[in-house]
């Protein structure tokens, strides 16, 4: 077993790792940028050892001291969560060198399924369909020009390496492409240190469905169903759900089958997720390969309050070579959970990132509602990381109770002192569209503008309870609908 | 406008307030954030202040200036002081949280400076192009 694990990320996902390994005895080690020296997590873990100033390149994307890091605190295992260096094989492989276990799949599966074009190679020899799509040797613009003409339009360019919707543009006409190459190779190029773009057809409102899977060192892999993230905001999931309304009990075999294919071809270990676009619904609907994510998701809580599981503790276990827990057979999908993300944003101005202190931050609770936060009553949110403050998991006998639930609680979850998404999940959630689940990925980009329409009212307690905090006169609300950030920059007083 | 809502507002300390409409229970949170007070009621957020800098959370423009709307870094600067743009042309990219976020022309007119260039950490409601 590991005696000792460092949990090289920040926020709710080193907080869920570092609950995992006491549950199972195992001493956790954060780790932290001066940025977050007061932190939740650094708080929270057995020991924390500085890596370096703010910045995430001089500190939780420093392989270095990461490395070191660990050297100093006698870990014997690295998490490395999600984001940061979660799917980077160079640090996966840094960690082996040091002798220390990498919680996620080898350096090799890792490299593969890094790249799209590997990927996409060997979701073709394990028989699982994908979208067509090209990634020139030659990537000058005329060389990308011609390869888009062969893709057809509309298309998406896509850096090669990464993922989270980062660099991606969609490109209806050839007139279009040259600029969006350019931009979408600088955005690669900042995020990934590679600017090689990859040109894919655009399935024209598909669903984006993904399967969870896990493998151990024994040969076994399992699937644990279906994720339906449909609701994204430029490429960004934004509302996971699980199980997915469009899937059938047949689609689902097929898909999670495939995914097993795939983890099996690429000598997968430890959990992953394989991504699909759906096309249709029902029996109909056809599916394509989209990308592995070589690592936890954030979305992982659904899957393990349908399935009843615990991944990361399945994590823990299966790095430390024990076999998976559970087989295929004894895996069951019951009920109905729904997660959102809850960020330190404005919607208001087209969800601009906020940072600040948490003057007052309290947890909604009761039957079916899972809070997994990375922050506290009076934490600072740096300016510096992914604004992710929390996730919201409401789960319940059916997808209608858990709908009401998650509502419900948004409403009961005060944070003041940094503006977050909370009330626009609420109203996302209280959408039509959303209630009957006929959404698409296209949803948000149609719909998300309008959602915070109508909360410019300001009750007139409001002004009743300022007057007894001791500040009256001038007032303004935090919500207006104004999703575009230069309307809100030029008009907004608020 | 006549006095429609009965409304009683009982404080319960560590910013808990209860709420009585109409013989209807609610219940509101408040914290003081500088000079503003934030108050959470019904689902949402409001913020009253007696300044309008407390108030605005961020910065407004001044006419005929651009400024970051947040922290972030200059990844490219597409015009130069003396060019002509149209409402709508990028000016100014910046990145922030891992996201590029394209600067656009409020309006149509013509740049009069350019304060910022690429590799810049700007803050928000700096200055980071003017028009004429």
């Amino acid at each position: 077993m590991l005696r000792r694990v460092l949990v090289a990320n920040r926020g709710e996902i080193a907080v869920r790792v570092i609950r995992a390994c006491r549950e199972l005895g195992i001493e956790s080690v954060a780790v932290y940028s001066d940025a977050d020296a007061g932190a939740l997590h650094t708080c929270l873990a057995d020991r924390a050892v500085r890596i370096g100033p703010a910045p995430a390149a001089e500190s939780y994307l420093s392989v270095p001291a990461l490395i070191a890091a660990a050297r100093e605190a006698g870990a014997d295992a690295v998490h490395p969560g999600y984001g940061f260096l979660s799917e980077s094989d160079a640090f996966a492989r840094a960690c082996l060198e040091a002798g220390l276990v990498f919680i996620g799949p080898p350096p090799e599966a890792l490299a593969g399924m890094g790249s799209k074009i590997a990927a996409r190679a060997l979701a073709e020899r394990a028989g699982v369909p994908i979208v067509p799509g090209l990634t020139p040797a030659d990537q000058s613009d005329a060389a990308l020009v011609a390869a888009a003409a062969q893709v057809g339009y509309p298309l998406l360019v896509k850096p090669s390496e990464g993922g989270g919707g980062i660099g991606m543009k969609v490109v209806r006409e050839a007139a279009d492409l040259r600029p969006a190459l350019t931009q979408a190779r600088r955005e690669a190029q900042a995020a990934f240190g590679d600017g090689t773009l990859y040109l894919e057809r655009l399935v024209e409102r598909p669903r984006h469905v993904e399967f969870q899977i896990i493998a151990d060192d024994h040969g076994h892999v399992v699937h644990l169903f279906e994720r339906e993230c449909s609701i994204q905001r430029r490429h960004q999931k934004v509302l996971e759900e699980t199980p997915s309304p469009a899937l059938t009990p047949a689609l689902r075999q097929r898909m999670g089958d495939a995914a097993v294919r795939l983890a099996r071809a690429a000598g997968y270990r430890n959990a992953g997720t394989v991504e699909f676009l759906l096309e249709g619904a029902g029996e109909d609907a056809r599916f394509y390969f989209l990308e592995m994510n070589a690592r936890l998701q954030v979305e992982h809580p659904i899957t393990e309050t349908v399935v009843g599981v615990d991944l990361v503790r399945a994590q823990l276990l299966v790095a430390a070579g024990a076999p998976l827990p559970w087989t295929q057979d004894e895996l069951r999908q019951r009920g109905h959970a729904i997660e959102v993300r809850v960020y330190a944003e404005d919607p208001a101005r087209g969800h601009l990132p906020q940072a600040g202190v948490l003057a007052l931050y309290r947890e909604p609770s009761g039957p079916g509602i899972r809070v997994d936060a990375g922050v506290v009553e009076g934490s600072t949110v740096p300016v510096h990381y992914d604004p992710l403050l929390a996730k919201l998991i409401a789960s319940g006998e059916t997808r209608e109770i858990a709908r009401r639930r998650a509502v419900a609680a948004l409403q009961d979850y005060p944070v003041l002192g940094v503006r977050t998404n909370l009330a626009f999940l609420a109203a996302l959630l209280s959408h039509d569209r959303v209630a009957r689940g006929d959404v698409d990925t296209t949803f948000l980009d149609e719909e998300g503008g309008t959602l915070l329409e109508g909360h410019h009212d300001m009750p007139p307690e409001v002004s009743t309870i300022a007057t007894l905090e001791g500040v009256s006169a001038l007032a303004g609300t935090a919500s207006p609908g104004v999703p575009d950030p230069w309307q809100a920059l030029r008009d907004v007083r608020v | 406008m006549s006095e429609t809502i009965a409304s009683r507002v009982t404080p319960l300390g560590r910013g808990r307030y209860a709420l009585e409409r109409n013989g209807r229970r609610t219940r509101a949170y408040a914290a003081r954030v500088g000079s503003a007070v934030w108050v959470f009621l019904d689902g949402r957020v409001h913020v009253v202040a007696n300044e309008p800098e407390a108030v605005a959370a961020g910065h407004a423009d001044a006419p005929g200036s651009l400024s970051a709307p947040m922290p972030a870094t200059v990844v490219a600067v597409d015009v130069v002081p003396g060019q002509a743009v149209a409402a709508g042309d990028t000016l100014v990219r910046l990145e922030a949280m891992k996201m590029e976020w394209p600067l656009a022309a409020p309006r149509a007119g013509v740049v009069r400076a350019v304060r910022c260039a690429i590799g810049d950490l700007v803050q928000p409601g700096e200055p980071l192009v003017e028009l004429e």
